[in-house]
């Protein structure tokens, strides 16, 4: 057989894919002395700082996912219909988070909201705020561009129409009718979001909230093998969400989401 | 002798025969269509001519030289594409251009050339357009232009206008003859519309299964097809099923209807057979010497020129295509009406049709 | 006219405010996006831009853009465009091998979807594990370091250190290449086997065919991405926070640390220093944006 420059390729791209994991397991496993053993995942799970933490990112993330969405769903599917002129503004604002990074963002946002006359992070709920506006912001391009393609992909205005003629209410119509046909790109949509918001750490540390990111930073720095266990938890969680938005678009080729989470 | 001669060609993928004993032979200058429905080898013949597809066995001989083995970038072939597959990154006089700098000619050389091409193909300000900006129409003379810019041996046109509409194709596709016709440029053009075929060619060759029905003039391929394939690819054709009655006077019937043909046959009374009619060649009414059906009108169809006729008779439908005259009386549906056609419109199908 | 006869029923002789209104209120249903916009990007964006225009009484002045000319800053803006570039390069260029190989490299199918999924996965794969997971393996004790040692090549000795340029490129790479295998796949996709005929036609060879065709027809969407891998890397802060500890002079480690403690002593400062990420980012985002467009102009149709 011919010798295929490819492989060799895809074997170096294995390797250095691979590798990283394939050592992070290896160092999870090796909490006690001379044998391999799950105790750094057992400590860890068993963690009150875990928990919390983790629970205080979780329940941001899905703050940050309700939000998005019932921001972003009617406002785009409002431009469809009877804005179609604001629809390049709005492709303007969603593509703002990428000339912001995370660092600068929560810069700014910290020294609008900390004085006066908002005085936000005085208090846990003002803090909490602005952090998920701050993540509803960084996942603003994703969430947008999966709405956009979405309703681009279905006729809006038709399908509106018809649905008035048949004498639907607007209420139905959102839920009945542009909902329904809307779940794949929604959906990916707040996948993504989630994978985005649940391990991040710097506008988490920044805003000095005690979220996952952080803990897993305070980890690495004090401890060796627990943070291993929880870097292959947080992978396996990246995984699954791509691996759910994969299965999601699956009837849609071609829609491989390309995402740049919090680096 | 003949320019181009292609002598038992064959092209196996798999256990597919894809083209089987492909035989050709075409003068210099000749127009020659390859003629099928999709899956019939008229591409991969076509492909293989140009080198893109190594032949399984035989042999393509091109002005005496025998080029089945040289490779696509050497046999100095032209090619059109249905896609047009225009260079995009180039504008239109880079794309024309392309195959003489690839030669290696002078930038003057290639200037001058371009310029003549972007005349015969009537878009002498387009030099400096990109392919994005072009129509369909606009971008496959662009690939014409292209491919004849290397000054070709043969041209090859692979389906060139089955992606432009049909106003945009027609006129086309008589550009592209009368080109073919200035340069005497030898042609083989694949297609799978009868109307393309017959109307732009000196020969056609009518392709089925990976094997060659006819080769012909459209004439001949029209009024003397040679197979069952042939006469129904190529146009309407009624068939009808018949009983032989005297074969050596060239009698039969149809149902309980007398039939009458020019020739004689060699078939055994009382045998079945098929016999062929063009619907054109019916007529209304009763004539002296002709043929006689009757029937009931299913329905017709007026088609300006062409009033289209379906009549039935016992448990077969026949068309009837009636030139149209402006004092004439269209059977109304369920009219029980008589038509005529000589007996030389019709003949015997060696074999059956499916 | 035979209109002018018929007697007018009602004619509004200026739009009323109602018809104003009316013709206002679908702009109502944007709004409440505008106002988040307003809060958490375009306000934020403001405020530092503002501040950096300003001294610190309070007046104009683009003392602070001048100021960011002193070694500490220089350093850190040469810093992260160093490894921006050579890991948007070293990713770019692996990242194209690796879609080639899966797309015109002749390999069975299932590794081009393999591949995808992986990337998809990698791409998104940052910040604090990924840090760690390249400790575990470039670290001091990490296993590839282990390994080496075995086979007799300790690479610490050799002056390598995972806390340095070639460390944090290194575990840069591990999300730069993922994205390029992710975007230029479709691209490498999109070239047309009819345009390698068509070439090869007309008498061009395998190298001819891409040096003038399928190069320049994938050079923008090449560079686009590069680019793109550029600010994706440029913006990175918590990778290299979490792999160095702060210790690490990139940009948004410097703007970390100005938040934290005012390191710079000037706050101006620190808003031009921001403002200057912000421009490039801005470059670099329009750059991809434009040759983006360029690349699907030519591949439309």
């Amino acid at each position: 057989m011919k010798f295929k420059w490819a492989w060799v390729w895809i074997i170096l791209g294995i390797v250095y894919f691979f590798l990283p994991l394939v050592a992070t397991i290896n160092f999870s496993l090796k909490a006690e002395r001379g044998r391999y053993s799950f105790r750094a995942y057992q400590i860890v799970l068993q963690d009150p700082q875990f928990i919390s933490s983790f629970t205080l990112s979780i329940q941001i993330a899905l703050l940050t996912i309700v939000f998005s969405l019932l921001l972003i769903v009617p406002t785009v599917y409002w431009a469809h219909l009877r804005l179609p002129q604001v629809r390049p503004i709005l492709e303007f604002i969603a593509f703002l988070p990428f000339v912001l990074p995370a660092v600068v963002l929560v810069f700014g946002l910290i020294r609008i909201y900390s004085g006066p006359p908002f005085a936000l992070f005085n208090r846990a709920w003002g803090t909490n705020l602005i952090m998920v506006g701050a993540y509803m912001a960084l996942a603003l391009p994703y969430m947008y561009r999966s709405v956009d393609t979405g309703l681009r992909a279905i006729d809006v205005r038709t399908l509106t129409e018809a649905a008035q003629s048949l004498g639907a209410s607007w209420p139905v119509i959102l839920w009945r009718v542009i909902f329904p046909n809307l779940r794949t790109a929604l959906l990916s949509g707040a996948f993504l979001t989630f994978a985005i918001v649940i391990g991040e750490y710097t506008i988490a540390a920044f805003l000095g909230r005690f979220t996952f990111g952080p803990y897993l930073a305070l980890l690495v720095r004090n401890r060796a093998y627990e943070p291993a266990a929880l870097s292959i938890l947080s992978f396996a969680i990246t995984w699954s969400i791509m691996g759910l938005i994969q299965w999601l678009t699956y009837r849609a080729p071609g829609s491989t989401q390309v995402a740049a989470g919090p680096r | 002798m003949p320019f181009l001669e292609i002598e038992h060609l064959h092209k196996q993928f798999g256990t597919l025969n894809a083209v089987a004993d492909f035989n050709l032979q075409m003068h210099k200058g000749e127009f020659v269509s390859l003629l099928g429905s999709s899956g019939c080898g008229k591409t991969t013949a076509l492909r293989m001519i140009a080198g893109f597809e190594a032949p399984t066995g035989g042999i393509i001989r091109l002005n005496g030289r025998d080029v089945s083995r040289v490779p696509a970038n050497r046999r100095h072939i032209g090619m059109v594409f249905q896609s047009y597959a225009l260079f995009p990154n180039m504008n239109v006089a880079d794309n024309i251009g392309f195959g003489l700098k690839i030669k290696g000619q002078p930038a003057a050389a290639i200037q001058a050339k371009v310029h003549e091409l972007l005349a015969l193909i009537q878009l002498p300000d387009k030099g400096r357009s990109y392919p994005y900006q072009l129509s369909g129409g606009q971008q496959q003379r662009v690939a014409l232009a292209r491919a004849l810019a290397i000054e070709p041996q043969v041209l090859l046109l692979d389906e060139p206008l089955s992606a432009l509409d049909a106003k945009t194709r027609v006129e086309l596709r008589q550009e592209i003859r009368d080109i073919q016709k200035k340069l005497n440029m030898t042609t083989i053009y694949v297609t799978h519309d009868q109307e393309e075929a017959m109307s732009l060619s000196d020969r056609v060759v009518v392709m089925n299964k990976g094997v060659i029905e006819q080769i012909g003039t459209p004439f001949a391929i029209y009024n003397y097809p040679k197979t069952a394939f042939t006469a129904s690819f190529v146009g309407q054709l009624n068939v009808l099923p018949v009983t032989v009655t005297d074969g050596a006077a060239g009698e039969c019937r149809f149902y309980d209807q007398p039939l009458k043909l020019k020739e004689a046959f060699a078939a055994a009374n009382q045998s079945t057979a098929t016999i062929a009619l063009r619907p054109e060649e019916l007529r209304l009414g009763q004539q002296d010497g002709h043929n006689h059906l009757t029937g009931i009108v299913e329905n017709n169809t007026f088609l300006g020129a062409i009033i289209r006729l379906r009549l039935r008779v016992e448990q077969t439908t026949l068309l009837a295509d009636l030139f149209n005259e402006r004092q004439m009386v269209i059977p109304r549906d369920g009219e029980t009406i008589t038509i005529n056609f000589p007996p030389h419109a019709c003949w015997i199908l060696d074999n059956q049709l499916n | 006219m035979a209109t002018e006869s018929i007697p007018t029923v009602y004619t509004p002789q200026f739009p009323s405010w109602r018809h104003r209104l009316a013709r206002l209120t679908p702009w109502l249903g944007v709004v409440p996006f505008f106002l988040f916009a307003l809060a958490f990007l375009l306000g934020p964006a403001s405020y530092l831009l503002v501040g950096s225009l300003r001294d610190l009484q309070g007046n104009f002045t683009l003392d602070n853009y001048r100021n960011l000319n002193q070694p500490l800053v220089k350093g850190a803006y040469i810093l992260s465009i160093q490894i921006s570039a050579i890991t948007a390069l070293g990713g770019g260029l692996f990242g194209f091998l690796l879609a080639y190989a899966v797309t015109i490299g002749g390999l069975p199918r299932f590794v081009r979807s393999g591949l995808l999924t992986f990337s998809g996965v990698a791409s998104n794969f940052a910040g604090v594990p990924l840090a760690f997971a390249f400790i575990a393996t470039l670290g001091r004790i990490g296993l590839l370091t282990t390994w080496l040692k075995l086979i007799g090549l300790d690479i610490y000795d050799r002056g390598f250190t995972l806390y340095s340029f070639a460390g944090l490129s290194l575990t840069y790479m591990y999300f730069q290449f993922p994205l390029m295998v992710l975007i230029i796949t479709p691209a490498l996709e999109g070239l047309k086997r009819e345009w390698r005929e068509a070439a090869e036609n007309l008498g061009a060879s395998s190298w001819q065919y891409w040096w003038y065709v399928a190069l320049p027809v994938l050079l923008p969407s090449i560079l686009g991405t590069m680019i793109l891998l550029f600010a994706n890397a440029f913006g990175a802060h918590a990778t290299a926070f979490a792999l160095t500890g702060g210790t690490y002079n990139l940009v948004t480690i410097l703007i970390g640390a100005q938040m934290r403690g005012d390191v710079l002593r000037d706050p101006g400062l620190g808003y031009a220093l921001a403002m200057g990420m912000v421009l490039i980012m801005t470059v670099s985002i329009t750059g991809y944006t434009l040759l983006q467009r360029r690349a699907e102009r030519w591949l439309k149709r």
